[in-house]
């Protein structure tokens, strides 16, 4: 099975390892994934907020280069996906918004053709590998680890456009968790904000919005989380420490990216998987 | 208790009132607004789908004005109204009313190449963003353009009681402020009621929560004659369940950039109503569908409330999804649009009547009492015509100010209705049973709707009479709140407002058993037909003493008159 | 290109909890109980109420029904009861709903909107949202005169104000809000407050000036971007990508010194094809960043950040598109 790979920046840069596991987990799934070495960001919350018809160029073109490839495209963080399906709905709806960018994109001999399915890892896992074959995959079920779903907002928000469901219906996570043998864990922070987007000018907003659904996590007893994004796992693990001074107490809960716990059921190590890179230590016996 | 004084106290925040406050604010007189809900936010005024095109404003013909003019006097008041009025009205609205709004900021809606969006057919209208909401930005404009303008508002309260001189004219206002559970008292030259056309009096009605004809009996209580209440429209489209969407009309007037219009059916799945093909000059159709339906009732096809249906199963979702927000009561409840009908049922709607005005000045019989909006019997509701109301009656005011007193604080009517409210809230729960004001209001309307409903006659509304006199008897002395906290009490509310509504729906009864013929929506199976020769006049009600006289009054036929002089009222198409 | 196995994993959940419209009015049966639990502010308590289910009976029916039998005293707001007053906004299992438009459900849990005060029971004090709208000159000032009616307007001129103007103001969104729920903490003015900005911010015969000082202290750039206010608006006003980031961009023009970490974005963006967090940091920042030293050794000792590559300015093969793209002449 093979997909066009756009990683983003964040899994490019603070959380490497998060790229890293998702090439070994890939390979492990039988999946070849092939980079867009020139794609570039995709404008996290602050290009669309500047001058959307530049956003949607480079979006678009990130969309333009995998359909020149021919392949899917596979995302593995939320605020790109989000991005990447608001530029293919943006240009499916608006004629002229496509004819303007495809315009800035003539000089490079890309156009875009309005085909590329986008897929985060998440749903690359239930819709082109399947629950079964993933089942026969696992070789060491996670028993005994408890886990809290931290899904994040940009694949679950906004309802309407992009196929999602109301945002407190979501199941994937908890799905895939119990199918890789962990028991997953009812919370107050299962599809709340991190809120990352602001972390840049005040933390402070990320710090007090997060520490509530980790401290909830722990409470309700889990022993990891595990989230689909890396700037929430940024807000979760690299805040973690800061959130603990505000909070008043120790929390220790280790946070996964979503291909390392899929890769630790398939037998991969967590060295293999890059855990140690992250701020709070995993630690935890499966 | 809150003592407030000003020149002008203006009851009511809807398109009326808002407009009667910035008008005397230009002209440098002080205001107070007192709203029973939220200036703007509240009331009637939110509902107006669409805005008519008047005289010939934006490209209208000769033919389109006069059609207006038509529909305004035959359609939608049957005649009933003055014609010189109505044609001041109809050169205002087309030479002022929209370019002010506009200039003011509400968006009427365009096309993507700039164009109005129009309902094209004999009579034409635009509508302010989208159709079916125009009544929200519009509001929402006058809102805050009120805000600007720093006029003082005084918000969730309701006015209680008119305030009198010694000379019997208005020295303002009493109220609650409901939130808080305090009073209030707001002294002023003039008083302008303005709240409202509809007055939730039966059990299915399109008034909004607070309406209760307070305006309506305080007038009567002051003294002020009546005109025409018995003249009460109907709307035929409204859904019939859940019960808080009596008033979500299946809008059946053109559409914008459309031809079409919603059809009805009746529990046959015939046809029987589609405004463009059975009545393309009544552009506010509500009469001529009524009297359709009344012939389905009468044929065991449908109910006046329900087993029949309406939709927009002939157009493509899209037609009716461009400018419109017509199909949002099928997608909320999760039905196939545009291919599903929905079942509806007859809502009570605008009363045309009301208080009897001096159309020159909008003063009432009452010395320092003015009307604008609804509320008038000078003619139905609609917005545009409601804002005119808001502006004569500015100028009525302005003109007379000096003339009217600056009045004293009348210590022993504030005492007075004081301890009146008072004794509605306190002693909850002691004594004997009881009587819940919700239950009571339950009872008038439904009283109302039994008795004085789309089809009356004088056994029925007798009957009507009888049972508020024995609910006067029995149950208005047992009347309490349930407990006595002050905060938020609306059942304490409710409490206050049943008085008002029997008080009201008395004056309705009585006015409908004199009018002895039947009249557009106003229907009498014991005289079912239009008598143009002795009814083509003006029913007003007099109070005398303690009791009560009616008068007749002509109206001038300038412009158009009926060309009958007798006939069926079902067969009459207007 | 579809997916081999047919499944959508984002609309997982959806039958597990039947949801959309048609299941909801599915729900019970005519006449079965259903199973009401309000938030009584005398004590705090909820207070468990039954009501028999009527035909596509709302939020509000249960309210009025569970008032004329049970609870005269219940204090709950509305006038409308059509979608059109916005005062009967309330949270019904948690979420944000208009009382007259939202479907019941069999066990219900009706609760105050949040981050407004309590009067008493689900009614809230509206004074604090008002204000804020207040402030922001909520009118249309015309920099030109008026040219007269019908004046020259296109709909896609004023497409996003279109959509401000199916406002409500509900104040549902304002009650999700996680960053207004954060109170004092920031100067964010809240969805609704600028939902109502965006209604002449957005329109483009408006007094820019006018704008911009509303912009100043509407505290903009700290919303998060969560969509929860999309999720609750009952007028489905897409209130982050048409009104919020819109005015974003309107702050960028005329605040710029507002708008340091979106510049600062795009001058990393531009320059390198995608972002260096450690330049990014530092643009917007600038100095503050060594009160946190100790922090930045711990991310360096983990491998988190790469001060090398902030210092050096390193492009990355995305460089040139983005270049291209974002420098084009004609950006503002």
């Amino acid at each position: 099975m093979k997909f066009a790979y756009y990683p983003g920046c964040s899994a490019r840069s603070t959380c490497a390892e998060l790229n890293v596991a998702t090439h070994r987990v890939a390979a492990k799934l039988g999946l070849e994934l092939t980079p867009l070495e020139s794609a570039t960001c995709t404008g996290a919350r602050e290009l669309r907020a500047i001058d959307p018809v530049k956003f949607y160029a480079l979006n678009v073109r990130i969309l333009a280069l995998a359909e020149r490839e021919g392949l899917p495209l596979m995302t593995i963080c939320n605020t790109c996906t989000l991005n990447l399906l608001d530029a293919h709905a943006a240009v499916c709806d608006d004629a002229d918004l496509l004819r303007e960018v495809n315009g800035q994109l003539r000089d490079e001999g890309l156009e875009y053709r309005r085909t590329t399915r986008i897929s985060h890892f998440l749903w690359v896992l239930y819709e082109d590998i399947g629950e079964e074959k993933l089942r026969d995959l696992v070789v060491k079920p996670l028993t005994g680890l408890t886990v809290a779903a931290f899904y994040g907002c940009h694949i679950t928000r906004p309802p309407g456009r992009y196929g999602f469901v109301d945002s407190r219906n979501n199941v994937a996570l908890e799905r895939l968790a119990t199918l890789l043998g962990c028991e997953p864990i009812d919370y107050s922070g299962r599809t709340e904000c991190c809120g990352f987007h602001t972390a840049a000018h005040d933390e402070r907003i990320a710090i007090k919005l997060t520490g509530q659904h980790i401290l909830s996590a722990k409470e309700n007893g889990a022993k990891a989380m595990v989230t689909p994004c890396p700037l929430c796992h940024t807000v979760l693990d690299s805040f973690q420490k800061e959130i603990e001074k505000d909070l008043g107490q120790k929390l220790d809960v280790p946070v996964l990216h979503l291909p390392q716990l899929v890769g630790l059921a398939l037998g991969l190590s967590a060295n293999e998987l890059n855990i140690e890179k992250h701020m709070v230590n995993f630690g935890v016996d499966i | 208790m809150r003592i407030l004084r000003t020149q002008v106290v203006i009851v009511g925040g809807g398109a009326a009132g808002c407009y009667a406050a910035l008008n005397l604010h230009r002209k440098g007189i002080k205001t107070i607004i007192v709203c029973k809900g939220l200036v703007g936010k509240s009331g009637a005024s939110l509902f107006a789908g669409n805005l008519v095109l008047s005289g010939r404003t934006l490209g209208n013909t000769e033919e389109q004005a006069r059609n207006t003019a038509e529909f305004l006097i035959k359609y939608h008041n049957q005649f009933l109204i003055d014609q010189e009025w109505a044609k001041r009205c109809g050169a205002w609205i087309a030479s002022v009313y929209y370019p002010e709004l506009e200039e003011a900021g509400l968006y009427f809606r365009r096309d993507n190449d700039g164009n109005m969006v129009v309902s094209p057919g004999k009579i034409r209208s635009i509508a302010a963003n989208i159709q079916g909401n125009s009544g929200v930005p519009f509001m929402d404009v006058r809102r805050k353009q009120v805000i600007k303008a720093g006029i003082e508002t005084v918000e969730e309260t309701v006015v209680t009681a008119l305030l009198r001189n010694a000379d019997g004219s208005i020295a303002g206002v009493f109220g609650l402020q409901v939130l808080t559970g305090e009073y209030v008292v707001v002294l002023a030259q003039a008083t302008i009621l303005a709240t409202g056309y509809s007055d939730r009096l039966h059990a299915r009605s399109t008034g909004t929560r607070e309406m209760s004809a307070d305006g309506l009996a305080m007038a009567w209580r002051a003294g002020a004659s009546m005109v025409n209440l018995e003249m009460q429209w109907w709307h035929t489209n409204d859904v019939a369940y859940p019960p808080t969407w009596q008033r979500m009309q299946i809008y059946p007037n053109p559409m914008l950039g459309s031809e079409k219009s919603a059809r009805m059916v009746n529990s046959e799945g015939e046809e029987f109503f589609d405004q463009q093909k059975d009545d393309p000059l009544a552009f506010g159709p509500y009469t001529v569908q009524l009297k359709a339906l009344a012939k389905q009732v009468h044929a065991g096809k449908a109910r006046f409330t329900g087993g029949y249906y309406a939709g927009f199963d002939q157009c493509a979702p899209g037609e009716v999804e461009a400018y419109t927000t017509y199909a949002k009561v099928y997608n909320q409840l999760g039905m196939d649009f545009p291919k599903s009908l929905i079942e509806t049922a007859v809502t009570a709607h605008y009363r045309q009547g009301g208080i009897d005005v001096d159309t020159t000045t909008m003063s009432s019989s009452v010395p320092g009492l003015y009307v604008a909006g609804g509320l008038g019997g000078h003619c139905n509701g609609l917005i545009a015509l409601v804002t005119y109301d808001g502006k004569v009656v500015a100028d009525g005011v302005a003109d007379n100010l000096v003339n009217l007193r600056e009045p004293d604080l009348p210590d022993v009517q504030v005492e007075q209705e004081r301890e009146r409210l008072e004794g509605l809230l306190v002693g909850a729960g002691t004594g004997d049973a009881p009587c819940a004001p919700g239950e009571l209001k339950e009872s008038v309307r439904a009283v109302m709707w039994e008795k004085a409903g789309v089809e009356k006659d004088a056994r029925s509304l007798n009957e009507g009479l009888e049972e508020f006199s024995r609910i006067r008897r029995e149950l208005v002395p047992r009347l309490r709140a349930k407990t006595a906290v002050r905060a938020a009490n609306y059942d304490w509310l409710d409490a206050i407002d049943c008085l008002n509504m029997i008080e009201a729906a008395e004056l309705v009864v009585l006015s409908s058993l004199q009018r002895e013929e039947s009249r557009g929506p106003f229907m009498r199976r014991d005289f079912p037909e239009t008598d143009n020769e002795n009814w083509l006049t003006a029913n007003l009600l007099h109070k005398a003493g303690n009791g009560y006289r009616f008068e007749k009054r002509d109206y001038n036929l300038s412009l158009f008159r009926p060309d009958f002089a007798r006939a069926n009222n079902l067969e009459v198409p207007w | 290109m579809p997916a081999p196995v047919a499944i959508d994993a984002r609309r997982l959940g959806q039958a597990e909890h039947a949801d959309g419209l048609r299941a909801r009015n599915a729900r019970i049966a005519i006449g079965a109980p259903v199973i009401v639990r309000i938030r009584r502010s005398d004590d705090g308590r909820l207070q468990e109420f039954r009501t028999p289910y009527q035909k596509a009976m709302r939020v509000l029916d249960a309210l009025n029904a569970i008032a004329l039998k049970d609870a005269p005293d219940l204090a709950f707001r509305w006038f409308c009861g059509s979608k059109m007053c916005g005062t009967c906004a309330v949270r019904m299992n948690g979420r944000e709903v208009l009382a007259c438009w939202e479907a019941v459900e069999p066990e219900m849990t009706v609760e105050p909107l949040r981050n407004l005060p309590v009067i008493r029971d689900l009614v809230v004090d509206r004074t604090p949202y008002e204000r804020k709208v207040a402030s922001f000159e909520p009118w249309l000032t015309r920099p030109e005169p008026y040219p007269g009616f019908p004046e020259p307007l296109s709909h896609k001129a004023i497409k996003n104000a279109s959509k401000a103007i199916d406002c409500i103001s509900c104040m549902s969104c304002y009650s999700a809000c996680p960053v207004i729920r954060l109170g004092s903490l920031t100067d964010f003015a809240g969805p609704a407050p600028l939902v109502q900005l965006g209604q002449t911010a957005l329109d483009p015969r408006q007094d820019q000036q006018q704008v911009a000082r509303a912009l100043s202290h509407s505290g903009i750039f700290n919303c998060v971007s969560c969509y929860k206010c999309e999720e609750v608006c009952p007028a489905h006003i897409p209130i982050v990508s048409g009104v919020i980031e819109p005015l974003k961009a309107k702050a960028v023009q005329l605040v710029p010194q507002m708008a340091r970490h979106p510049l600062a974005f795009r001058a990393v963006v531009a320059r390198r094809g995608r972002i260096d967090p450690g330049e990014l940091i530092l643009r917007v920042q600038g100095l503050r960043v060594l009160a946190v030293i100790p922090r930045l050794v711990r991310l360096l000792l983990r491998g988190k950040i790469n001060p090398l590559r902030t210092i050096l300015g390193s492009k990355t093969p995305a460089a040139g598109a983005a270049d291209r793209i974002l420098n084009k002449a004609g950006h503002p």
